[in-house]
Parts: C-alpha cells; sequence; structure tokens
C-alpha cells in the first residue's frame, strides 16, 4: 500500500523514495566489506591449503568498494532529479497560467501579446522535461549497474562454495558461512535495486 | 474580473482590477491598479499567484503586455506579489519597485531577469514617461518595510493594505455606505496594524495630501468626504489589538 502511494507520485518525491532504499542497499555493501575482512582474516590463518580463497576475497572487498561509490553516485542523480522534476513542475504550471490567461482574455484587443511569454514558458518546460528524462536515464543506468554486478556476485558464491567445500573441515564451516553472508547481502541488494527501478520506471 | 477606470487625463489612467470571480473562496480578495501613460505603464500590487492569469486577461484589455514597463509592491505579501515568478516570464525587461528591506525575500517569488529596484525608507518620487508618482513611507502599516503611493495629478492615494478589510467576492468596489463598510475593515485594522505610533506617522504624512480617491489594496475605494471620515476612524481606533494577549 505504502508503496502504491509512492508509485503515484510525482518524480520529486520518487528521486526521494529510491535515495531512502539506498541507505539500505548500503547497509548491504558494509555487511560485504565485513564479511570480506572476515574471511581475509580467515584466509590468513588458514595459510596455505585456502590459498585460492584469496582472490574470492579481493573480489568481494572490491565489489562493496563500488557498491558504495555507485550508491554516492545514485544519491547524486536522485537529487538531480528532485531539482530538475521540480523545475519541469514549475514550469509545467507556469504554462498552465499562461493558457489560462489566454482562455480568459477572451477577444481582449492585445491578447495575443502575451504570446511569446507563453510560447518561451513552453519551450523552456520542454527542456526541462529533456533534463528530466536524462537524469531519470542516467539514474536507470547506475541502478542497472548495481545488479549486473549482484548478478556477477551469483556466479562468485556457486565458485566460492565449490572452494568451501574443498578446504580442510576445521575451517570449512566458517568458510561457508562467509559465502552464505556473501549471497544473502548480494541476493538483498538486488532486490531493493529492483524496487529503485520500479519506483522509477512508474510515473 | 471587474476593471473601472478611476481617472484619465492627457498624460495618464488609471485602472483597478479587482473582485476576481474565478479566486478561490479561501483566497483573499484584492486590488490590482494599473497607472497608464502613452508608452509605459506601471502595475501597483500586482496579486497573488492564483490571481495572474486573469490579472494577465485583464490587463491585455488595455495595453500590450510588454507596455508594462514597471511593477510596484507594496510589501512582501503573498498577495500583493506572489505571482512575481509569473510577470518575470511575461516582462523580462520590467523593473520592480519595492522595499529595500524585502528584496532578498521577494525574490524566493522568483525575479531572474525582472529588475529590482529597492525602495529606500524614506521614499522618494518614481518618474515614468512625464508622470511622478510619490512613494509614501507607511512602515508598519502593517508591513516593516511599506509604501502607499500618491500621484498628485490625480489626487489618488493607494494605500496598500490601510483602509482595506477582508470583503466578500461581491462586495462594492467603491464605500457606498460608510457606516456599514466601517464595521466590516475594524477587525483588519486592529489585528494587522501593529503600532499606533506607525499609525500616527501615516496619518501625519497622508493628511497633508490632496486626495480624491483613497484605494485600498482590498475593499472598496473611498472618495469625497468618505476619505476624512476614514482617517478619522483610523485616528481613533486602537491597533495592536492581539498586544492585550500578552
Ligand atoms: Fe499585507
Ligand atoms: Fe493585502
Amino acid at each position: 500500500m505504502r508503496q502504491n502511494t509512492e508509485l503515484k507520485t510525482t518524480f520529486f518525491i520518487t528521486a526521494v523514495a529510491v535515495s531512502a532504499r539506498l541507505g539500505f542497499v548500503l547497509k548491504e555493501a558494509k555487511n560485504i566489506s565485513l564479511e570480506a575482512m572476515n574471511a581475509k582474516a580467515l584466509v590468513a590463518r588458514a595459510g596455505e591449503n585456502v590459498r585460492t580463497f584469496k582472490p574470492i576475497t579481493d573480489y568481494m572487498v572490491e565489489l562493496a568498494n563500488d557498491t558504495i561509490r555507485l550508491v554516492d553516485d545514485i544519491n547524486r542523480e536522485a537529487l538531480g532529479i528532485s531539482k530538475a522534476s521540480l523545475i519541469a513542475l514549475r514550469g509545467n504550471e507556469a504554462v498552465n497560467h499562461f493558457n489560462g490567461a489566454k482562455q480568459k482574455a477572451g477577444n481582449a484587443i492585445y491578447r495575443d501579446s502575451f504570446e511569446p511569454a507563453l510560447r518561451s514558458a513552453e519551450k523552456d518546460l520542454h527542456s526541462y522535461q529533456q533534463n528530466l528524462l536524462r537524469n531519470v536515464r542516467r539514474l536507470n543506468e547506475l541502478l542497472e549497474e548495481i545488479e549486473s554486478r549482484m548478478l556477477a556476485a551469483n556466479v562468485v558464491t556457486s565458485t566460492s562454495r565449490l572452494e568451501a567445500a574443498t578446504v580442510s573441515k576445521l575451517y570449512r564451516a566458517n568458510f561457508e558461512a562467509i559465502v552464505a553472508k556473501f549471497e544473502q547481502a548480494a541476493k538483498n541488494i538486488r532486490a531493493i535495486v529492483r524496487e529503485c527501478r520500479k519506483v522509477l520506471n512508474s510515473k | 474580473m471587474q476593471t473601472v477606470k478611476l481617472f484619465e487625463c492627457a498624460t495618464h489612467e488609471w485602472i483597478v482590477f479587482g473582485r476576481d470571480p474565478d479566486k478561490g473562496e479561501k483566497i483573499v480578495d484584492t486590488n490590482q491598479y494599473l497607472i497608464k501613460t502613452a508608452r509605459e505603464a506601471v502595475l501597483l500590487d500586482p496579486g497573488g499567484i492564483e490571481l495572474f492569469s486573469s490579472m494577465l486577461a485583464s490587463v491585455v484589455h488595455y495595453l500590450p503586455v510588454e507596455q508594462i514597463t514597471h511593477l510596484f509592491a507594496s510589501h512582501q505579501d503573498p498577495d500583493i506579489i506572489s505571482s512575481l515568478g509569473l510577470w518575470d516570464k511575461t516582462l523580462p525587461h520590467a523593473t520592480l519597485h519595492a522595499p529595500w528591506i524585502w528584496e532578498g525575500f521577494l525574490r524566493h517569488y522568483g525575479c531572474n531577469n525582472i529588475t529590482y529596484k529597492p525602495i529606500a525608507d524614506e521614499g522618494g518620487t518614481f518618474k515614468m514617461d512625464g508622470i511622478e508618482l510619490d512613494f509614501i513611507p507607511a512602515h508598519y502599516m502593517h508591513s516593516s518595510g511599506n509604501f502607499s503611493v500618491y500621484d498628485p495629478v490625480s489626487k489618488i492615494l493607494f494605500s496598500g493594505d490601510v483602509g482595506g478589510g477582508l470583503n466578500g467576492a461581491d462586495d462594492p468596489l467603491f464605500v457606498e455606505d460608510f457606516d456599514k463598510h466601517i464595521k466590516q475593515i475594524k477587525t483588519f485594522h486592529q489585528r494587522w496594524m501593529p503600532s499606533e505610533r506607525a499609525k500616527q506617522a501615516w496619518l501625519n504624512r497622508v493628511r497633508k495630501l490632496d486626495i480624491d480617491l483613497l484605494c485600498p489594496q482590498h475593499g472598496a475605494i473611498y472618495q469625497g468626504k468618505d476619505i476624512e471620515r476614514f482617517l478619522d476612524w483610523l485616528e481613533d481606533l486602537e491597533v495592536g489589538t492581539a498586544l492585550r494577549l500578552s
């Protein structure tokens, strides 16, 4: 229900809704980062027999950092959308006011004298809308990027799981737990990002 | 919207616009005044954003819109000038004359193209296409930066909120029955006007003027003996009554 209301409201609110959800992505990305640190410590302790796990933990760290960076970019873009959307909204109101005057002016002798103002308000509105569309497109691309990274994370999870099965019993449970947490965090991020895109693309 | 030509001579005309039938019920009714010469025009207290389309539609019965070269805002209230952002798009080359203290505030309404010409506290004379108008200090009546406008040729005093009231949409444009009218504007003056000293200062200034029409931004226009009666009534009225609460 709550989401439905968000979907129907204007873009500047949509952008805020996306921004708010990004907080959760950030939290999950930090979880990944933490798990990666745990894994790194474990790799150091376990030594030679878990050496194949090293590139995986590096990848986890990289993924977490990239995601945090992307969230930053998305937040900036969402703020841009908020601003662009408010400008477009005001532009739209201006056009409505001028059109209202045109209607009310009836057969006024100088009724055409504000035509240039109306034309320029329409032109402004068009360019505001173009800007807004550009912003939305960029935001979509950024969200897509996070999503595709999380898909790649899936592949890594499968590999890690295979690797975890090969390490000595002493560490196996630990590695498996790390992999499970990583997998869950990636899954959560994907879900949030999908929701963001849904909010963004339903006007 | 009702429009009445208040004055006409070789150099200029005064036209009042008011009682917009399209405005929302809860929006206070306002009077807008246009002073038009052969080549230029000034709009006094152009009105709120909700009124803009009606105002624009009304003025083009009298002049091509670009002939409005000046706007005047007596003070910062939304019913006075929240339409500024739209006039800014309509008249990018116009000049807005308004109290200096409100510049940073009025720009919130949108003033990217129009030139803001601050009026100093002591007021002054404004010249336009051969006519002269006096900006008369009316500070704290009610706004802390506020001006009336006097035209010595037409003997019209635009008094802003002074003399106005929260009248209905079909009240007459001119005071018809003074005693009945004054009852309708009493609360407005007692509550909106904050200072006895300010009231007296304004009265002292205005009583020196030769006035044929006293034109407020709300309500009905005073003429003839009603002008003196109104000034006397205001002099006797206790203002700033909300202070009784403290
Ligand atoms: Fe006011
Ligand atoms: Fe007012």
